[in-house]
Order: structure tokens, then C-alpha cells, then sequence
């Protein structure tokens, strides 16, 4: 029982960072109709910022979130609005194409300025934790979920309560209807996607206190972002919680099965999402659009 | 026309609902081979919806549907195709990579099941029918360059080059102007005289009169009366709940 | 309009015999380094290492022809071909190394295990569509990989595990010669295969189904069975050029037979030459597998890149590499063919118009 418990409080720990990569990724696809390969790129430029911050200047790493953001929202703006823009309305293989051509670029210029070595941020209190009985809950772990469902609500705070947010909801449901009604699609267009790459500059922050990275280890999660996302359903921030947190339950309860360790994490997740598609295409929680 | 022959299409009940809303409700009515029917009602009549039904795009929610007296309900839209029922789709679908002729050749080569033809044969019939409906003269045109007139003329091309038994029309005639609308129904009646039985979906008045040798109105999913154009125009339950005074009045003058 | 077909033409003429030339040379030239060619004093026109090369292209004009069937002539996004690359490998890896099968007899399961698997797994996949196929087929493709490498019986790996699998070396004389022409040969059969399709019912079957899936069903195209058959035809020739690679490179393990880089590699060598053309994806895959290579310091001609050094290298060959991506994707989206055998001309208003097309 006690397995069980400490089961899916690692498993929903573990949630708050999928959460934190899906939710972005989810707002771009479902406003952009864009798989974002280059999503993974981005939540590890993230990390780097946050670890930079870190070792050398010393602040603590969840002072660093904001930075991350903020640097990401511009860099996120200024690729949609110089790049992605310039295919929006291209066939979807093109879409694919090019996000994979700037998660490349990306990944061999962080190689090319940091070096492939592991890099993690440590403040003083990681390893500590609250002792419930035999558990032990990492600091970092909760406060890192915290910062997910509270970047979540920000998200959809933006989405439904703001003159953009309403923008960028009247593009999702029907994009010539929006630019007829005078919304200036490029930039609610690039401030979607910086939205996406703020969401995932965060993630990168959460993910660098977590393990150490390099600039590949950002790849994995652009298909556990769009696991998430299937899982949840597409187009509302709060399905997309759900699923980040139902796909750490999975991770951590796969991962428990002896013998399979966690060297099938991409089969189950992947063997998961296939089977989500092919019965329930909407999601969990997700409308047919 | 009407020999004491078993219908050659068979509605019984077809019901197709969307989301608790019934869009086509127990449907009942048949069609002889060698008959040109047409489908008249408002908006949202569940005109479209009920072409889907028959050729298996839809799935039914209930009732049947019997073709030479077997029962297609169910059956996935190729399978439909291949017992020789085809079908044009209001808004056009051309394959738009491909020329004119390239286009009514993929009818030629798929479509009914008996007469299925090679590549070469098919190229001989998509011209054939090209020349049938007045596009000869374009065949090796991008599908890009067709006008909108000439891209309805593609879609009943293409149809008909699938040699189907019955052909089923979706208001191919809507926004065409008179002069075209005129071609038009040439068109139709020249694929109807090799034998072709005709189905269609019609908004123009004027075609359902000028073609059609019986008419079905169909209103909010129900048929709500079926018999000769004239009459069934002149039917006071219709023209009250579709076609409305103005309707009426012109057709009167 | 007449002048302008005339030079198209003539452009065209040009482009064909240039492309034959350099073909006949590619093909003849490894002939020069057999032992009876080098004792009659024929100058060596390829060596080892230019063979190897050039296997490697012929390898990739195999998986971008064949990623061309599903991918440019079905319009599925098909992002996770590398899976039937590595069943193929595996699959003629396994019956030779350990089931000690001779080469040539275990070689022609590699397309049909590649084939049947694609099918299993395409009745399920194809009846998603857009990102939603290619994020499955992605995941696929990197979840078999996964399983290869991992998969244990009695604590014992069944597919060689981390340390991968080594196969006995297949006894044959001028051994990279004779992978060179194998490979090459496959290559030929991808490419008559398309030819074929093209001009088949099925071929017009596909294009129609990626025109419009709906109206090519209502004109009596089986569309499951189409696009199950063009995916299992893709990965029975991806899986026949992993066979011979297993064999050829004698060792293999998850990182070679599962690259999940060969996925994009592949679709954007299609890309570059032509989706849905019979040779497009084919000069894509020789014109962008020569780049890697110069890029990557391999190709006996070889340029120092200004301000990198030699560890650096490769690392500046992959920001060369995804610039390049974004720049055909964003301006060339036809493919380079398109300029030569095709109807468009390479000038400014070209790449403004592709521009305009796509961009918002």
C-alpha cells in the first residue's frame, strides 16, 4: 500500500513537468495547427538560462523562471513571425520540416557554446525533502509541480481573461472569420508561439533542477509534450493538465513493473498514445474539433 | 418506364441523426431503373445528408437501404461504388494534381466493378465522357485552370465514368446561370438516354421541371410528399412549408 | 510560349544527359579497382572509400524512393520509416547470425517481415490522419527500436541488447563491390517500382486518395487497402536495403538500424528532388547524402570551413544542415527538379511566389 502511494505521489510529481512541456505545446498546435519540433529545443535553451543564472551569478533557480519566459517569449515571437509564419498555410509535412531544421539549429549551436557535458543546478536545498513516513517528497519535485499548475492557470488565465488571449481563441476556432474581424493574425500568430516557447522556457528551468542536461536531452520531450497532449485532448489548457498528470502516473507505474525498468519509457508512452488515438482521438478530456 | 420490374433502389426507414438531431428521419421511397428522380426541399432538409446515407459515406442510424434487392446499409463507400452507384459531391473534390482527363480516368478506372478497365482503356473511356459533357476541349488542362461551370462538369465526368447504374447528383447546377444551367441539363439528360438511372438534388426549380419525371420533397428529414414535379409543386402543404410565397408566385407567373 | 516550352526542353535534354554521364561514371567507375582491371593498367577511378560513399547514397535513394510511395504519391507523413530500415536489418542480421542462414537466403525476409509488420501496424495508423499519422508513425518508429534493443528471454538479450549484433562476414570477393551493385540494383527496383505504380491503377488509386480520401472512396477505391499496401510496399523496399546493410557493415545495434535522423533524412531528400515523382526523391538523396558527406569531412574533396576547427566540424555540419532544411522548406517547396525536367525556371519571382503561397 505504502508502494502504492509513494507510486502516485512520484508519478504525479514527475506529471508537473510534463504538465509544464505540454501545455505549451498544446497552445501551439491547437491555435497553429503546428507540431513544434523544435519545442524540446526550446525547454532546454530554457534549462541553459536557468543553469547560466545559477553557477554564475548564483540565484536561485526559481528566481530564474521569469527570465526564462521572458528570454523565450522573444525568441519564440521572433521565429514565429520571421520562419514559421512564412509556412503557415503550407502542407503539413513543411511544418514538420522546417520546426525540425530549427530544433537542429538550435541544438548544435547550445553544442557549439556549452559542449555536450552534463550540466545540472543544484541549490542548497536540493535532495532535501518532506518525510511523510517512508516517503520522502522532494522540495523541488513539489514546488516544481506547483510552478506547472500555476504557469497552467496563467496560461489559461491569458487565454480567456485578455483582448489577446480572446484573439488568439477567435483564430483557433476559425482563422479567416478572426482576420475579418481585425485581428492582425502575424502578430496574435507569433505571440501564440511565444506564449508556447515562455511555457517551455519554464519547463526547461524546472527540468535543469531535475536532471542534469545537455542541449540533446531536450529531444525526448517534444514526443512527451505531444504524448500529453493526445492524452489530454487538444485545445484546452486544463485537459492538457490532466494528461501531464495522468502520463507521470503511467511513467512512474510503468516503470515499476520489475524486469521492464525504464528502458521501455518510450514504448509505453508511445504504445499508450497509439492506442488513445486509434479509441478515443479526442482525448481524455478533449471535444472532437 | 415503370415496367412491373422490382425497384431498382429501395429506402426503408433510413434515419441519420447527428448529435441527437434527427437530419434524415425515416426515409421511405423507391426508384424504378431508367427513372430520373429529383430531390427537392429547404436548406437543411437533409438532402445531402441522405446521398451520404446511400453512398456510404454516412452510416445509418437506423432503417435499410436495398440495392437490386440486396441491402447496402453499412457497407463502406468503395464497396457502394462497386455494385455501380455513383455520385457527385455539391461542393466540388477534384484530384487537384491531375489534368481533366487524368481525373475522369480514375473514375474509368475504378468505380463499378464489372467493366473495370486498364490504364489504356480508361484514358479512351475518360475522353468519351469528356467529350459527353462538353470538356473534350480542355482534357489536358490542370484541374487549376477549370472554371467553376467546368469543374461541375469534371465532377459529373468523373462519376460517370465509373459507369455507374445510378447516378447520384448533389446540386450540380447551383450557381450556374441560366445559359449554363441550359448545358447542364443537356448534360444530364445525354448520360441519362445510355441507360443511367438519376437521382438528383436539386435547388433550381426549373431543372427539377425541365428533368425530372417524378420528385421527392423532402422537408426537415421527413418526405413530405413525392410525385409528378407539377403536381407535387402545386401540392398546398408544399409550397407552404418550403417553398414559400415567393417561390409560389413565380412559379405561377 | 513556344520559345519558352523550347528551352524547358532543351534545359531538360541537358539535365537527362548530365544525369546519365555522372550515373554511368558512378556505376562504371568502382569497376576500376578490380585486381584484373588494375593489372591492365586502368587508372583507379574509385577507391575504397569512394564505394563505401556511394553505397551509403544508394542506400538512401532506396528509403527516400520508397518513403516517396507513402509519403509523396499516398500523401501520408509517414515519420517513422527507419523502423522498417532497422526490422530489415534485424530481421536478416538475426537468421544469419544466429540462426547461421546463408546471406542470400535470409536477405529476402527482410522485406517481407518489413512489409508484413507495416501492415500490422498500418491498419491502425492509417486511419488517423495528418500530425496525428505522422506523430504515431514517429513513435513507431522509435519504440521498436526501443523494444529491439531491450527485449530480454531468460536474462539473456534477444537481439544482441546494448552490445548490438555482429554477423559472420559474408565470403565473397571484392566484397564492397559486390554490396556496392546490390545496393544499387534494390536502388533500380525502387525506382522501376514507382515508374510501375505511377502508371498503374494503383498509383492513380493513391494520388487519388491523397487529392481527396473521400471522393477517390466513392469512386470505388478501397482506401484502406491502398494506403495498407503502399505502406507495406515503402517498408518492404526500406526493410531490403536494412538487410543488406546488416550484413554489409556486419555489426548493428539500436543507434544504426533505428536513426531517428534517417526519418527526416529521408523525407527531405523526397523533398529536395520532388515528392511524387519517379526520380526526384532519387537526386534528393544523392544530392543531399553528398552534402552530408562534404560537410561531415568524409568526401576526399573537402573544404575547411572558415573559423571551426576539426572537432567542431561536425557540429557546424548539422547548423549547415537544419539551415538548409528551413531554406527549401520555406522557398523551394517543389523540389530542386522542378528547375530542371519540371516547368518552373530557379529566378527570384520563383522563390517570392513560393513564399507567398505558404506565408501568412
Amino acid at each position: 500500500m505504502a508502494d502504492f502511494v509513494q507510486l502516485v505521489i512520484l508519478g504525479l510529481l514527475a506529471g508537473g513537468i510534463y504538465v509544464a512541456v505540454g501545455v505549451g505545446f498544446g497552445l501551439v498546435w491547437g491555435v497553429l495547427n503546428i507540431v513544434n519540433l523544435s519545442h524540446g529545443a526550446l525547454v532546454i535553451i530554457g534549462g541553459y538560462i536557468t543553469w547560466q543564472l545559477f553557477s554564475a551569478l548564483h540565484i536561485d533557480p526559481f528566481l530564474t523562471l521569469p527570465v526564462d519566459a521572458v528570454a523565450l517569449f522573444v525568441f519564440g515571437y521572433l521565429l514565429q513571425r520571421g520562419l514559421i509564419n512564412r509556412i503557415i498555410r503550407a502542407p503539413l509535412l513543411f511544418t514538420f520540416l522546417l520546426t525540425f531544421g530549427v530544433n537542429l539549429v538550435i541544438v548544435n549551436i547550445l553544442l557549439l557554446i556549452f559542449g555536450s557535458d552534463f550540466r545540472s543546478v543544484t541549490p542548497s536545498y536540493s535532495g532535501q525533502g518532506i518525510e511523510l513516513g517512508p516517503i520522502v517528497i522532494p522540495y523541488v519535485s513539489l514546488f516544481s509541480l506547483a510552478v506547472a499548475i500555476a504557469l497552467s492557470a496563467a496560461l489559461a488565465f491569458i487565454l480567456n481573461r485578455t483582448r489577446i488571449g480572446l484573439a488568439i481563441n477567435a483564430i483557433a476556432a476559425d482563422r479567416d472569420a478572426a482576420q475579418l474581424v481585425g485581428i492582425d493574425l502575424r502578430h496574435a500568430y507569433a505571440v501564440t508561439f511565444g506564449l508556447g516557447a515562455a511555457c517551455a522556457g519554464v519547463a526547461g528551468g524546472l527540468i535543469a533542477m531535475i536532471q542534469a542536461i545537455t542541449p540533446t536531452a531536450g529531444e525526448p520531450y517534444t514526443l512527451q509534450a505531444f504524448v500529453v497532449v493526445i492524452l489530454g485532448g487538444l485545445g484546452r489548457v486544463s485537459a492538457t493538465v490532466v494528461g501531464g498528470l495522468a502520463f507521470g502516473l503511467v511513467e512512474a507505474f510503468g516503470q515499476s513493473i520489475p524486469g521492464s525498468g525504464s528502458v521501455f519509457a518510450n514504448a509505453i508512452a508511445f504504445g499508450l498514445m497509439v492506442l488513445v488515438l486509434v479509441t478515443r482521438p479526442q482525448g481524455l478530456l478533449g471535444r472532437l474539433r | 418506364m415503370n415496367e412491373a420490374a422490382a425497384p431498382q433502389l429501395e429506402l426503408h426507414g433510413v434515419t441519420k441523426r447527428f448529435g441527437g438531431v434527427a437530419a434524415v428521419d425515416s426515409v421511405t421511397f423507391q426508384i424504378a431503373k431508367g427513372e430520373i428522380v429529383g430531390i427537392i426541399g429547404p436548406n437543411g432538409a437533409g438532402k445531402t445528408t441522405l446521398l451520404n446515407c446511400i453512398s456510404g459515406v454516412h452510416r445509418l442510424d437506423g432503417g435499410d437501404i436495398k440495392w437490386e434487392g440486396v441491402s447496402i446499409a453499412g457497407m463502406p463507400s468503395y464497396r457502394i461504388a462497386k455494385l455501380g452507384i455513383g455520385r457527385t459531391f455539391q461542393i466540388v473534390r477534384p484530384f487537384g494534381s491531375m489534368t481533366v482527363r487524368e481525373n475522369a480516368a480514375v473514375g474509368a478506372l475504378f468505380g463499378n466493378a464489372s467493366g473495370r478497365r486498364a490504364p489504356r482503356a480508361a484514358f479512351e473511356l475518360a475522353d468519351q465522357v469528356l467529350e459527353l459533357v462538353g470538356l473534350k476541349a480542355k482534357a489536358s488542362l490542370p484541374v487549376s485552370a477549370l472554371t467553376i461551370p467546368d469543374r461541375k462538369r469534371l465532377e459529373v465526368a468523373r462519376a460517370v465514368a465509373a459507369r455507374p447504374h445510378l447516378l447520384l447528383l448533389d446540386e450540380v447546377m447551383a450557381g450556374l446561370n441560366n445559359v449554363e444551367i441550359d448545358e447542364a441539363l443537356d448534360m444530364v439528360r445525354a448520360v441519362h438516354a445510355t441507360g443511367v438511372t438519376v437521382l438528383l438534388i436539386e435547388h433550381v426549380m426549373r431543372v427539377i421541371i425541365g428533368v425530372c419525371r417524378r420528385a421527392i420533397v423532402l422537408e426537415s428529414g421527413h418526405v413530405l410528399a413525392q410525385g409528378e414535379p407539377e403536381v407535387v409543386l402545386r401540392d398546398e402543404r408544399v409550397i407552404q412549408a418550403y417553398l414559400g410565397e415567393r417561390f409560389a408566385k413565380r412559379l405561377k407567373s | 510560349m513556344i520559345a519558352r516550352a523550347a528551352s524547358i526542353d532543351r534545359w531538360r535534354r541537358l539535365f537527362v544527359i548530365v544525369g546519365a554521364i555522372l550515373v554511368a561514371y558512378a556505376l562504371l567507375a568502382p569497376i576500376t579497382s578490380l585486381d584484373a582491371a588494375q593489372s591492365a593498367n586502368v587508372p583507379l577511378l574509385a577507391d575504397r572509400l569512394w564505394f563505401r560513399i556511394a553505397t551509403i547514397i544508394a542506400m538512401f535513394v532506396v528509403m527516400a524512393t520508397a518513403w516517396n510511395i507513402i509519403g509523396g504519391i499516398t500523401g501520408y507523413a509517414a515519420f517513422g520509416n527507419v523502423a522498417f530500415f532497422g526490422i530489415g536489418a534485424y530481421t536478416t542480421g538475426m537468421l544469419v547470425a544466429k540462426a547461421k542462414w546463408p546471406f542470400l537466403v535470409a536477405l529476402p525476409l527482410a522485406p517481407v517481415v518489413a512489409a508484413a509488420f507495416a501492415a500490422l501496424v498500418g491498419l491502425p495508423l492509417l486511419r488517423l490522419r495528418g500530425h496525428y499519422f505522422a506523430v504515431a508513425s514517429l513513435g513507431v518508429g522509435v519504440a521498436v527500436g526501443e523494444l529491439v534493443q531491450n527485449i530480454d528471454y531468460n536474462g539473456q538479450p534477444v537481439f544482441g541488447g546494448a552490445s548490438g549484433l555482429f554477423l559472420p562476414i559474408f565470403a565473397i570477393d571484392n566484397r564492397g563491390l559486390f554490396f556496392f551493385y546490390l545496393m544499387v540494383a534494390v536502388a533500380a527496383v525502387a525506382i522501376a517500382v514507382t515508374w510501375r505504380v505511377l502508371r498503374s491503377r494503383f498509383g492513380y488509386g493513391l494520388i487519388a486518395i491523397r487529392e481527396n480520401e473521400e471522393a477517390a472512396a466513392v469512386l470505388g477505391v478501397n482506401t484502406t487497402a491502398y494506403k495498407v499496401a503502399a505502406f507495406a510496399l515503402a517498408a518492404a523496399l526500406t526493410g531490403l536495403a536494412g538487410g543488406i546493410f546488416s550484413q554489409w557493415n556486419v555489426f548493428i545495434n539500436q543507434d544504426n538500424a533505428f536513426p531517428i535522423e534517417y526519418n527526416v533524412q529521408m523525407i527531405l531528400m523526397a523533398l529536395l528532388g520532388g515528392t511524387g515523382t519517379v526520380f526526384g526523391p532519387a537526386a534528393g538523396a544523392v544530392l543531399l547524402q553528398l552534402l552530408i558527406q562534404f560537410l561531415g569531412g568524409s568526401l576526399p574533396i573537402s573544404v575547411d570551413i572558415p573559423f571551426v576547427s576539426v572537432d567542431a566540424r561536425p557540429i557546424v555540419a548539422q547548423v549547415i544542415l537544419g539551415v538548409l532544411l528551413v531554406v527549401v522548406v520555406i522557398f523551394v517547396p517543389r523540389g530542386v527538379i522542378d528547375f530542371f525536367g519540371g516547368s518552373s525556371r530557379l529566378s527570384w519571382s520563383y522563390l517570392r511566389q513560393s513564399l507567398r503561397e505558404t506565408s501568412l
